[in-house]
């Protein structure tokens, strides 16, 4: 026999049921601008049918429905789109950064316009081809002077410029490895929260997002791969679980960043680095060490064994992240020891373009003779003492050709005559711009300039172009991952009318039964009265 | 697909910030007048512009060049049209002077007048432009004459002075009559020496002489002509190089004007219609008719 109150109950359970999703759609329509913010619902299914089964169970006709329970609260997500998402991430991570560096590159270059090097070079070879016409008009020997002052600190500041940017590189590589860090130390503090809950039946909806969150932030820096392990206990089977962190390399190995409530750390491994994460040298790779609660570090390998000597190679990691993409700007070393990398090899490029032309220069400079006869003058000099070699950095025009411009080996004359009007050498050092010289690879300092800037170019265009397509590609999934998981107003309203609709009716249910009640409490039995 | 209100607010914002990108690139392009702005735009381009622009330099400097040149030209032709002038005086001078009428006295006359001439010549090979002596070779600080006498001369006095006026063609813009100015000289020497002494028919042999060195001078004069010619010819080319070196340079990398307004002009009016479409889209939701 079914209980008198049995209608009231099952009211009272829609009640209950319609107001938490009720109470769920406006959490939705709160978070409605919440970034990483799923839309969550709320999973409703009837109660057990009265009776229940068994052999003491009262014989009634029928299977009667008890009413609604909420199961649980889900967010509405799709993992596969997340796997996606990150993916391009990855890649965006890479290019926009390395778009970034190239097109810093290119600003330092400033070409193409007329304060460039290319600039500074032509007005050199004009003020020599001035001097060839006037070789003994001091005029003209103080113009060469000033315009080669002009090219030596067009160098200097080329080659300042990209010292600058490697340091703001390697300061960004610390602060990237720190947020690394943070965002390893959060998931698992995200991860002990979830195991947590999950046991007691929960979802904790809000956690997942946080974490899912974290991930999305961990995939612009480094390629990640996921596990998930489910919690014990009463754990719903659509509860996530706690997540272990993998760092991908590109044979594929899979590196452990977090497991559950521990994490590791990314540090800088070499000895050249200031404060374990900041590279001041180029970057070798980095190594994974564990942090006990009193602050000390063991560095231990990819599946967490302790072992000193564990690094992992900077060559191992993919082209994908943001790290690996500042690393690349910044310089590492390559498989056979070599120093690689946008900004040092760059570097490299203009200081050998200094080195060529200046010693090319000198050579000359030497062989001529200056307004009193004499040769074997140097004309650029190297500024500082421990230097052997000349860079974009260390190339100054000598003290002797500034103090005095009659010094300027303009003619060809035999050492010893001096021939004030002869200007050949001038001349020829005029064109040594356009000679091809062996140190810059059978090319002339005009065309290594050219073929330089065109490049960078061409890498930033590269550049430009990938960034475009991850971008594209990952606003694509973005915009799949948004269709499945944000919140749209319209459909949280037409919920709110549903539930609200469904509540009103509940309601109106109880007082239906309690009039029926009413009539067998207070009207039954007084026939006639 | 299912929409919601935020990726049409992220999808108007991600809109409007693209045709934002496209109104500066377009903005910069009609201020700057130039197509691209940085290596990356068109690596082409660019390296095609630094290449444009060194030719471009080159030209103009060979055309400044090539002003020395005329200056050098047309002082050594003008100085040596006026030492064949005095030569001219000279021979007539002489033909006075070797005449069996003329008295001692009239040739003592006769010869301070030449003498004159010659310190004219002097001073006509030391002509100078700017600070440089055109005569002396390439020691343009040694005068060929000394207060009268000549300078010893070596090798530097017959070297010339080439000058770049095109891509390595190099143009002589001196002449070195040094020789010839030095025996001018003696020849006057020669002449002092023997005007009161010699009879009027050794006399006439100077003639010859004077024939001989202006004949030699219309040589040099002939030879400058031609250079002169050469050069107008290299000027007219760099000229029109000059011209055709800015056109390549323009067409390179500035901007087509009536394409970049075009260009701009769309892209305003569809920036617009972002903008108005964006005002309707985000604007209503179903809270605006639930009452």
């Amino acid at each position: 026999m079914r209980s008198t109150f049995m209608g009231l109950e099952a009211s009272k359970r829609g009640l209950y049921t319609q107001q938490s999703a009720l109470y769920t759609t406006g959490h939705n329509i709160a978070n409605a601008n919440t970034e990483g913010y799923s839309r969550q619902r709320v999973n409703m299914e009837p109660t057990l049918g009265y009776p229940g089964t068994g052999l003491n169970a009262p014989k009634v006709a029928g299977f009667i429905g008890t009413g609604v329970k909420a199961s649980s609260v889900q967010r509405i997500r799709d993992a596969f789109v997340d796997r996606q998402y990150r993916q391009e991430t990855n890649k965006l991570g890479y290019w926009e950064t390395k778009s970034k560096s190239i097109s810093q590159l290119e600003d330092i270059l400033n070409e193409p316009s007329d304060y460039g090097l290319a600039k500074a070079l032509d007005g050199f070879w004009n003020s020599l081809q001035d001097l060839h016409v006037h070789p003994e008009d001091g005029g003209a020997r103080t113009v060469v002077v000033q315009r080669a002052i002009a090219v030596a600190d067009s160098f200097h500041y080329i080659y300042n410029s990209i010292q600058q940017l490697r340091e703001n590189a390697a300061n960004e590589i610390g602060i990237t490895l720190r947020d690394i860090n943070s965002v390893l130390e959060q998931i698992a503090h995200l991860n002990y929260q979830i195991q947590s809950v999950e046991p007691n039946g929960y979802m904790p909806n809000d956690l997942y997002d946080a974490r899912d969150k974290l991930l999305d932030q961990l995939s612009t820096y480094i390629p990640i791969e996921l596990e998930y392990e489910k919690s014990g206990g009463n754990a719903l089977a659509i509860a996530e679980g706690s997540v272990r962190v993998f760092l991908k390399l590109s044979d594929g190995t899979k590196v452990k960043l977090v497991d559950g409530k521990d994490f590791a750390q990314l540090r800088n491994s070499g000895a050249s680095t200031s404060d374990g994460l900041t590279p001041t040298d180029s970057v070798e790779g980095f190594k994974i060490v564990r942090v006990d609660e009193f602050g000390n570090e063991t560095v231990v390998d990819n599946n967490w064994n302790v072992d000193n000597s564990a690094q992992i190679d900077i060559n191992q990691f993919s082209n994908l992240g943001k790290l690996k993409s500042l690393v690349d700007s910044y310089g590492y070393i390559d498989i056979n020891g070599n120093q690689k990398g946008l900004f040092p090899e760059n570097l490299e490029k203009i200081n050998r373009l200094a080195k060529e032309f200046a010693e090319a220069f000198n050579n000359l400079h030497q062989s001529g003779t200056d307004l009193d006869g004499n040769a074997d003058v140097e004309f650029f000099v190297i500024n500082n003492s421990t230097d052997t070699e000349i860079t974009a950095g260390n190339i100054y025009v000598s003290n002797t050709i500034i103090n005095s411009p009659n010094k300027i080996a303009a003619s060809d004359s035999t050492p010893g005559n001096a021939e004030p009007g002869n200007g050949k050498n001038a001349l020829a050092l005029a064109n040594l711009k356009f000679q091809t010289l062996a140190g810059l690879s059978g090319v002339s300092i005009q065309s290594y300039f050219e073929g330089f800037v065109g490049q960078l170019g061409v890498d930033g265009q590269q550049a430009e172009r990938l960034t475009y397509n991850a971008q594209t590609l990952q606003q694509s999934v973005s915009e799949r991952r948004s269709s499945i998981s944000s919140v749209s107003l319209d459909e949280e309203m037409t919920n709110m009318i549903a539930f609200q609709q469904a509540y009103n009716a509940n309601a109106r249910m109880i007082t239906a039964i309690d009039e029926t009640l009413d009539k067998i409490i207070n009207g039954m039995g007084r026939v006639g009265l | 697909m299912r929409v919601t209100q935020s990726m049409l607010s992220n999808n108007m914002l991600r809109n409007l910030s693209e045709s934002y990108r496209k109104l500066g690139k377009y903005q910069d392009q009609i201020t700057t007048g130039k197509k691209v702005n940085r290596p990356s735009d068109d690596p082409v381009v660019v390296m095609k512009g630094i290449g444009y622009r060194t030719e471009l330099n080159k030209v103009q400097q060979f055309s400044r060049n090539i002003g020395e040149a005329y200056n050098w030209l047309d002082t050594t032709d003008d100085t040596l049209d006026k030492i064949g002038s005095a030569l001219q005086r000279a021979r007539e001078l002489m033909v006075q002077a070797s005449s069996d009428t003329a008295t001692p006295e009239d040739r003592l006359q006769i010869n301070s007048e030449l003498q004159q001439l010659r310190e004219h010549i002097q001073s006509l090979a030391n002509t100078k432009i700017g600070n440089k002596y055109i005569f002396s070779g390439t020691k343009t600080t040694t005068p060929p004459f000394d207060n009268g006498y000549p300078e010893p001369i070596d090798d530097a006095f017959f070297k010339g002075i080439e000058i770049e006026v095109f891509s390595g063609i190099q143009i002589q813009i001196n002449t070195t009559p040094i020789q010839l100015l030095k025996d001018i000289n003696l020849m006057f020497e020669d002449i002092n020496t023997s005007m009161d002494k010699e009879s009027a028919g050794k006399l006439s042999s100077f003639l010859e002489r004077i024939d001989n060195v202006m004949d030699k001078i219309l040589t040099i004069r002939a030879d400058i002509g031609a250079r002169q010619n050469r050069i107008e010819l290299m000027d007219e080319r760099l000229q029109s190089q000059e011209v055709i070196a800015t056109k390549q340079m323009s067409e390179n990398e500035d901007v087509d004007y009536e394409k970049a307004i075009t260009n701009l002009i769309t892209q305003e009016s569809i920036h617009r219609a972002a903008l108005s479409t964006g005002a309707r889209i985000v604007q209503p939701t179903l809270v605006d008719f639930l009452r």
